[in-house]
């Protein structure tokens, strides 16, 4: 049993552990990666599932991908190449749509023929939230204080953060605050009139949740999602040439080319600890494998509870990870296309079809797709934002045919019954029925057909619950809180032993904040 | 103009009689304006049948801090504060009754799981700490972000002084626990169903949103402000009566030398050179002061004031503001006690975190829920003159029945099926009831605007979300009791700290008034 010596170790070959391997790869650190797969990405990942459609198969889309991380790697010369999304269209219950499109004067103009009130306030709105997403934007890359810790190093941070809070003013600090607190519903009552435009942007407070339009909290996750920026531009949402997974082996290039060294198929079972330190670890194979770093990139439930001994952890620790909410609530199904859609409410052809389709008519359609979820069930009518990648990346699809992505709010991981091969194919049927509403002709184009509830997330990615964030993205779970308490530095108490994924602090998303701040901590300390 | 007064008080509660006397005590000359017959408002009882009184806005006695009895120069009348916190129904006339006394209760809770029991007094223990800061929370005026006068800051000094002596892992549990849902606090702690559906209801009171909604942990400890050790939820009584406190209030008014004017309804507040400069009476009488202090809620407050005074950011800001009253009362006068364990306390009808949670979903649509959430107290068990000789009251709180319904007005068919609901809801937790109904009275959230004058039927001035509380109470920007227009004060439970604080916003808004150096 050969057992080389690396100088880290990082455990999951999801984008944030390429990106801490990446970063410590560039300080001269001699870095493995272990996947437990066949290949790196986690849930961003391209595949193959039919012979010559290629899948996005869990995440579709980006925007939260720092700029710093960008800029640091190089990912440009490594193969990143984003194409934006140009547009989102509602389909509306009465064959009427809702249109928004990259130009902002075309997308007042298709708002004003439903809302002149709503044309004007989207300009606002969309100022106020550039603005917040620049207050929010410094916080996502600051290591979280401690607020009840009184070490200089603490003090100074909670110092830094009350100067930036009282930096914004009064106002902004009142708007932010709202943000942090309301439900997305709330909040954009308080700006527009028109149901399909408040259904439409409330959807984005909901990806990943265990919550409803309605429900307080989700205010914040609609801001999360207008942190993303491409080339400085907020709030824009792209597509990766090649599917997400690209977005991956762009980052394990980069990595490789620092001096990184990536294994697959290579699951790693413990992290070796001898007193109170990491020494290494151990694969699912029994190869050990040493070196005084070891992070992990796995949720955290994993992290403390499966890959170490929990009587190596702190009583309250253990208990915090045990409370820590994961409640996946998506599910995605996956379309091998003979063809494109035909919406009811835009005919034929066009560019609405290079863009996103957001089933998403009303903030009651949202909010019983969510009472469903509560109690155990599936949505019956789902929300879904559905992307046709084929047709801004021919490459994806065989000539004349496309591939169409579905992710979709809700199917809970805790299902009635357990999530059995039937009840997976019923939600599938619930989604294709439900598109077919609109798209009528998509049954008939269907070659092939791949559905992932959020049980098939964890079997597949590790993913705990089948939660895309790593954990819930809820307030008493984020910042000095994330994954718990006093644990929130990337550190564990077991020295040498890092945390490097999105259940840490700035959450998920395919943004690799996670992952950078967790090899700039143990960059400092080791 | 008739005589002119310093400060003029609006409304004759609580709150009311709170601000005018401590404003008579520092030497201004008060007049207190009170639309009813008789001061006391929510706080008197309504005889709703011949023979039957209650009060139907409140089912627990609410929290006088000690700061606000000794800035009124009041004895507080005898306190009874009971042994049982609240009790939840386990349905066929079986109920979990929680003492206040940790010991109790958890004998109590063995029945239904050893490991609950054991771990009770230990939660009891860390709801008390943090409800413990809330309360040094609350007799201040909120922090701001922009809080620079050394007035202010000096007390905020003692606040985190407070904050830290919690230690550590309160400190961070606070922070940890006040956006959390309640339905996670108590599914955290504890497994049985009952117990965790009887923690979950104390942090519905009077809201809108159900227990798996962020922001129902903070309403549980709000609610939990003044409360016994050991307790989950507030309770007690005055053992006077329920008016016990009002007359305490009105004496010390008079002894102060406040003016009280009843029957005496307020049409406008003038202003003049954009700073107030009187009141206009319903009768069209003017009469002028330099201040005035608001206990009513914040839109009706700005109502009385000529938009023009009024900035366009302000008024867009009012209002938005959410009162959302979603819970109606129906007083019932019955032949006999319903026999329903610790019901001189406050007992939820709903013994299931699953029903709890459903309860509210019908209002998030506009509609009534068919199986409402219903909590309900016997008054007549503290005063048993409410009712006549072996007689009883039963008051219930029914969630939810929200103000603005999609589908029809509330009147008297839907007032009578809610009634219908919430019936048969006690029926089934306490057979026997509905057949000892005599009298049944319905107040739906419309009949409480009227009759009280809460905007949406809203009990609270407000609905206490996250986003509508502290220096956001009532709207960002005007969450220190001063109102956009000089001289223009709010001290009523649309002000920090917020409803069942019994006085807080009203010293706090007239210590504001003070200390602006106006109504002199």
């Amino acid at each position: 049993m050969t057992s080389r010596r690396y100088d880290a170790i990082i455990i999951g070959g999801g984008h944030n552990g390429l990106v801490t391997a990446a970063y410590l790869a560039r300080a001269g650190r001699k870095t493995l990666v272990l996947e437990k797969r066949p290949l790196v990405g986690g849930a961003a990942v391209t595949e193959e599932v039919f012979p010559g459609f290629k899948f996005s198969v869990f995440s579709y889309v980006v925007s939260l991908l720092r700029p710093e991380i960008i800029r640091d790697l190089d990912l440009p010369r490594h193969g990143l190449q984003i194409l934006p999304l140009e547009s989102t269209v509602t389909p509306m219950e009465n064959g009427d749509y809702l249109g928004s499109w990259a130009d902002p004067d075309e997308s007042r103009r298709e708002l004003r023929r439903h809302s002149p009130r709503d044309a004007e306030a989207v300009v606002l709105f969309g100022r106020l939230m550039q603005q917040m997403a620049m207050a929010v934007k410094p916080i996502l890359g600051m290591l979280p204080p401690d607020p009840a810790s009184l070490a200089p190093s603490d003090l100074a941070g909670m110092l830094k953060l009350g100067g930036h809070m009282r930096s914004l003013g009064a106002e902004r600090f009142h708007a932010l605050f709202k943000l942090m607190t309301m439900s997305s519903s709330d909040y954009l009552d308080e700006w527009f009139e028109f149901g399909p435009l408040k259904a439409t942007k409330s959807a984005s407070g909901i990806i990943g949740t265990f919550l409803g339009p309605r429900s307080p909290g989700t205010a914040y996750v609609l801001l999360h999602h207008y942190m993303g920026e491409i080339d400085g531009a907020f709030r824009a949402w792209g597509f990766q040439k090649g599917g997400t997974g690209a977005i991956s082996n762009t980052i394990a290039n980069a990595a490789r080319a620092l001096g990184a060294e990536i294994r697959t198929d290579a699951g790693v079972e413990r992290v070796l600890v001898k007193d109170g330190k990491a020494t290494g670890v151990a694969l699912e194979s029994g190869e050990e494998i040493q070196a005084p770093i070891v992070a992990s990139c796995l949720d955290p439930r994993r992290t403390f509870l499966q890959l170490v001994d929990e009587k190596q952890l702190p009583g309250d620790l253990v208990e915090g990870i045990k409370r820590y909410k994961f409640r996946g609530s998506s599910g995605k199904v996956n379309l091998a296309l003979d063809g494109l859609p035909d919406l009811t409410c835009l005919p034929g052809y066009g560019p609405h079809l290079r863009g996103a389709i957001s089933i998403s008519p009303s903030v009651d359609y949202l909010e019983r797709a969510y009472d469903d979820a509560k109690y155990g069930e599936f949505s019956r009518n789902p929300y879904m934002d559905i992307v046709i990648p084929s047709m801004i990346d021919p490459g994806m699809a065989p000539p004349g045919k496309h591939v169409m992505s579905i992710f979709v709010q809700y199917a809970p991981y805790h299902l009635n019954g357990g999530w059995t091969d039937a009840k997976r194919e019923a939600f599938g049927d619930a989604v294709v029925d439900t598109l077919a509403r609109f798209a009528p002709n998509i049954k008939s184009r269907i070659l092939h057909r791949q559905v992932l509830s959020p049980f098939d997330v964890e079997r597949i990615t590790g993913l705990t619950e089948g939660n895309i964030f790593a954990g819930e993205l809820a307030l008493h779970q984020l910042f000095f809180l994330r994954p718990v308490p006093q644990w929130a530095k990337y550190r564990t108490p077991i020295r040498g032993y890092w945390q490097c994924g999105a259940g840490t602090h700035p959450g998920g998303g395919i943004m690799g904040a996670s992952g950078r701040m967790a090899a700039l901590e143990i960059l400092k300390g080791a | 103009m008739s005589a002119s007064f310093d400060v003029i008080v609006i409304g004759g509660g609580t709150n009311g009689l709170v601000a005018a006397t401590v404003l008579a005590r520092r030497g201004r000359r008060v007049l207190l304006l009170e639309r009813g017959p008789q001061v006391g408002g929510e706080a008197r009882p309504m005889e709703f049948a011949p023979g039957f009184r209650a009060a139907p806005c409140s089912l627990d006695p609410g929290w006088l801090p000690a700061a606000v009895a000794s800035a009124l120069g009041i004895t507080l009348p005898d306190f009874e504060a009971g042994t049982v916190s609240t009790g939840v129904a386990l349905g066929g006339g079986e109920f979990l009754t929680l003492d206040s006394a940790p010991a109790a209760a958890a004998g109590a809770i063995r029945r239904f799981d050893a490991r609950d029991a054991e771990r009770w007094p230990a939660f009891a223990a860390r709801l008390r700490k943090l409800a413990g800061f809330m309360e040094a929370l609350y007799v201040l005026p909120p922090p701001d972000i922009d809080t620079t006068s050394p007035g202010e800051v000096f007390p905020l000094l003692g606040l985190g002084r407070k904050f830290r002596a919690l230690g550590r892992e309160d400190m961070i549990e606070l922070l940890r626990v006040l956006p959390m849902a309640v339905q996670d606090l108590a599914d955290d702690w504890f497994t049985s169903a009952p117990l965790r559906a009887a923690i979950a209801a104390a942090g519905v009171q009077d809201i809108r949103q159900g227990p798996r909604s962020a922001g129902t942990s903070f309403v549980l400890l709000h609610h939990l402000t003044g409360a016994a050790p050991g307790a989950v939820r507030r309770s007690g009584w005055w053992r006077e009566g329920p008016d016990a406190l009002v007359r305490v209030l009105e004496g010390a008014a008079t002894a102060a030398g406040v003016t009280v004017r009843t029957g005496t309804a307020v049409a406008g507040i003038a202003v003049r050179d954009d700073a107030v400069c009187g009141v206009v009476l319903a009768s069209g009488e003017e009469i002028g002061a330099t201040a005035v202090l608001s206990t009513l809620d914040p839109v009706r407050t700005l109502r009385l004031v000529d938009p023009v005074w009024i900035g366009p950011e302000a008024l867009h800001a009012f209002g938005n503001i959410k009162f959302r009253g979603a819970r109606a009362t129906v007083c019932y006068g019955l032949e006999s006690d319903p026999g329903i364990p610790g019901s001189e306390a406050v007992v939820s009808m709903t013994g299931n975190p699953v029903a709890l949670e459903r309860a509210f979903d019908a209002a998030k649509y506009g509609a009534v829920s068919e199986r409402p959430h219903v909590t309900v107290t016997v008054p007549s068990r503290r005063w048993p003159g409410l009712a006549p000789a072996g007689q009883h009251v039963l008051v219930a709180h029914v969630q939810c029945a929200p103000y603005a319904l999609r589908n029809g007005t509330w009147g008297a068919a839907t007032s009578g099926a809610l009634a219908d609901a919430a019936t048969r809801m006690i029926d089934e937790a306490a057979p026997g009831f509905a057949a000892r109904v005599k009298h049944r009275v319905t107040l739906s959230p419309a009949d409480l605007e009227a009759r009280y004058g809460l905007t949406e039927g809203s009990v609270a001035h407000g609905e206490l979300t996250l986003d509508q509380v502290l220096f956001m109470r009532p709207v960002p920007g005007y969450g220190r009791y001063r109102m956009p227009v000089a001289g223009l004060y709010l001290g009523g439970a649309g002000a920090h700290p917020g409803p069942g604080i019994l006085g807080g916003p009203a010293w706090l808004a007239a210590r504001a008034l003070l200390a602006d150096g106006k109504g002199k």
